[in-house]
């Protein structure tokens, strides 16, 4: 065993250790419901480590995993037997570009990490997601979305250029006017044709204060009425939403009693502004019909980002960020959402969702070009997700109504965010990418001949592939 | 055992009499079949644990079941929903050990009729399916007992 690490060290400049040395939390990811060990691991220092160790990979028939923050659910993040990059070593912020509005990071640096740096200048990326502990290559790697993607798309729309080492160990520059092909197949790609080393992001100039308007609906239908009101009238910054439950008692499920909930949409709208130009309250929320407005809040627009925090500390305080994190998370027709809605709330038990919540967000189709992150047609989508944490020896009696929500959500004509928890039989995977699965196929065939890439997922194996005949 | 055996009309008015009693399915139905013809047939076909197919009808409407027969066809000019499964997974699904909205979506049960309007009560189905093995029943021996 340490032959090969010996042999792999000769060429790396970052550490490399054998099984034995793997830390414990990288045997695992967020979704806690996954464990393997890899045969090495790898913490590059450069551009030219990960070459060295996919190319190593090739040498000796070794598969090669990526991990950043490790917060994907599924067989994502984890190498069973393999390498495992983990690219949190790659942390560097090259260069920030204040007149192009750019920003050149390594792929393992955190998105909080890099909007501490930015911070004083003013800037911001245009789309961030809830939790900044995750970095730049893992969410590019499976979209990104947050509260502004309404406006903005994914983060994986927001990437200028990218450094990408492809599963044949060639390190290429590619963007959405150079090696077009690579560079669409690794945005939402899965980290399937190759490893991102380097992105360039467009980033934007931010107001410095933001107003947030606590919204409050009880019903689902004119929430989502008031939600696509508020991203057509072009006042909003960010907007965010939620299913909340309010526990009313016990009532039969199935025969068993389970506590029950009042479903209740709570709506935030946040709006940026300078100093001394107060947004005009009136004017922005006209137009809105919420049950209730619960409160209006002035927040730093760099705290805004960061909102989150305080509720993954208690959260991690509370212990069930340890717990199995199998978040089931969708992108919806607007015209079925409602039908999700009232489909799997009424039986939704609240309990399940203690240290989890279920997010429910508005987004603009047209707002991301990106190839692999599959959406339903149409001009409006919802974003829907159940997101628990659940004990984990309640894990397996959680499963099947998580598995039934998911296949529910693709009946109705939803499509899965492939960072949660998905398993997906082989033809789903096919239903999943539809059209984009054949060149999905072929892309991962010429970037990644020989399937070493983040196997135990997406079931792409390009050998096999290869030797079908050609239709 | 105690129990009724299944497939004969005492079982069937047993099952209207379930339906009618529960309250869960009082509440989760309460839209089921209102503005659109809720009336299920639930066709319990061939495989070794049965010889001759089955069909149950059953008249749904706003958390009630109006009426319950083992009726002859495979099909049923009142029912505004058909389904199809065979009578193992039937008894799977009866017995809980899966799920019927499960069978539906994976296509193991064969759904006749609007199957949107169905998944999209889930709930009132569950609960019909849940008063449906609620019923003390006396399955077909299967094979090697017969």
């Amino acid at each position: 065993m340490s032959g090969l690490r010996d042999k792999l060290k000769r060429t790396i400049e970052g550490a490399v250790r054998d099984a034995g040395e793997v830390p414990e939390e990288l045997t695992t990811n967020f979704g806690h419901i996954f464990r393997s060990t890899p045969r090495i691991l790898v913490e590059p220092r450069s551009a030219d480590d990960v070459a060295a160790a996919i190319r190593f990979a090739r040498e000796e028939g070794l598969t090669v995993a990526t991990r950043g923050a490790g917060h994907s659910q599924s067989h994502l993040g984890l190498s069973d037997g393999g390498i495992l990059l983990a690219m949190g070593s790659l942390d560097r912020i090259l260069g920030i570009d204040r007149d192009r509005l750019t920003a050149d990071v390594e792929g393992g640096v955190l998105w909080g990490d890099l909007l501490a740096r930015l911070k004083p200048l003013g800037l911001a990326p245009p789309v961030l997601t809830n939790n900044l502990n995750v970095t730049v290559g893992g969410t590019l790697s499976v979209a990104g979305i947050g509260v502004a993607s309404f406006r903005y798309g994914t983060q994986g729309d927001q990437v200028g250029e990218l450094d990408v080492v492809t599963g044949s160990g060639e390190t290429v520059t590619c963007s959405w006017e150079r090696n077009t092909d690579l560079f669409e197949s690794v945005i939402a790609g899965l980290g399937q044709t190759g490893v991102i080393t380097r992105a360039r992001l467009k980033l934007r100039r931010v107001k410095p204060m933001t107003r947030t308007y606590y919204l409050l609906y009880d019903d689902g239908r004119r929430f989502l009425d008031d939600a696509r009101t508020a991203m057509d009238s072009g006042r909003w910054d960010h907007l965010e939403s939620w299913a909340s439950p309010s526990p009313q008692g016990t009532k039969p499920v199935g025969g068993r009693r389970q506590i029950f909930a009042r479903w209740f949409f709570p709506f935030h709208t946040t709006v940026e502004f300078d100093e001394g130009a107060l947004p005009d309250d009136k004017a922005l929320l006209s137009g809105l019909r919420p049950y209730e407005t619960l409160y209006v809040d002035d927040l730093p627009t760099y705290e805004f980002f960061g909102r989150l925090e305080p509720v993954f500390d208690l959260w991690k305080r509370g212990g069930t960020w340890e717990h199995v994190h199998a978040w089931t998370e969708c992108v919806m027709p607007w015209e079925t959402a409602p039908d999700l809605l009232e489909a799997i709330l009424p039986d939704l038990p609240p309990s399940i969702l203690v240290g989890g919540h279920v997010l429910l967000w508005p987004a603009k189709g047209a707002t991301s070009r990106s190839r692999y992150f599959m959406r339903p047609p149409g001009e409006n989508l919802v974003g829907f997700g159940i997101l628990p944490a659940i004990p984990p020896r309640y894990w397996e009696e959680a499963k099947p109504m998580l598995d039934m929500a998911s296949r529910l959500a693709i009946a109705m004509g939803g499509k899965r965010y492939l960072s949660g928890y998905v398993e997906f039989t082989a033809e789903e995977w096919r239903e999943h990418f539809g059209p984009m699965w054949e060149p999905l196929v072929a892309a991962k065939r010429r970037y990644d001949p020989d399937a070493i890439l983040n196997p135990g997922f997406v079931p792409l194996d390009a050998r096999r592939a290869a030797a079908e005949p050609s239709r | 055992m105690s129990g009724i055996p299944f497939g004969t009309p005492e079982w069937a008015a047993a099952l209207r009499d379930e339906v009618n009693r529960s309250s869960e399915y009082r509440n989760a139905a309460s839209r089921w079949g209102v503005g659109f013809n809720g009336n299920i047939l639930l066709a319990f076909e061939v495989d070794p644990a049965l010889p001759d197919p089955l069909y149950l009808f059953v008249a749904l409407s706003a958390g009630r079941c109006d009426r319950a027969e083992f009726t002859r066809g495979p099909s049923h000019p009142e029912a505004g929903f058909t389904l199809r499964a065979p009578f193992s997974l039937w008894r799977e699904i009866l017995e809980r050990r899966t799920m019927a909205a499960a069978a539906i979506l994976t296509g193991k049960m064969r759904v006749e009729g609007d199957k949107m309007t169905l998944l999209k009560q889930a709930g009132a189905n569950r609960a019909l399916i849940h008063c449906t093995g609620s019923v003390p029943t006396i399955f077909p021996a299967p094979p090697s007992a017969r």
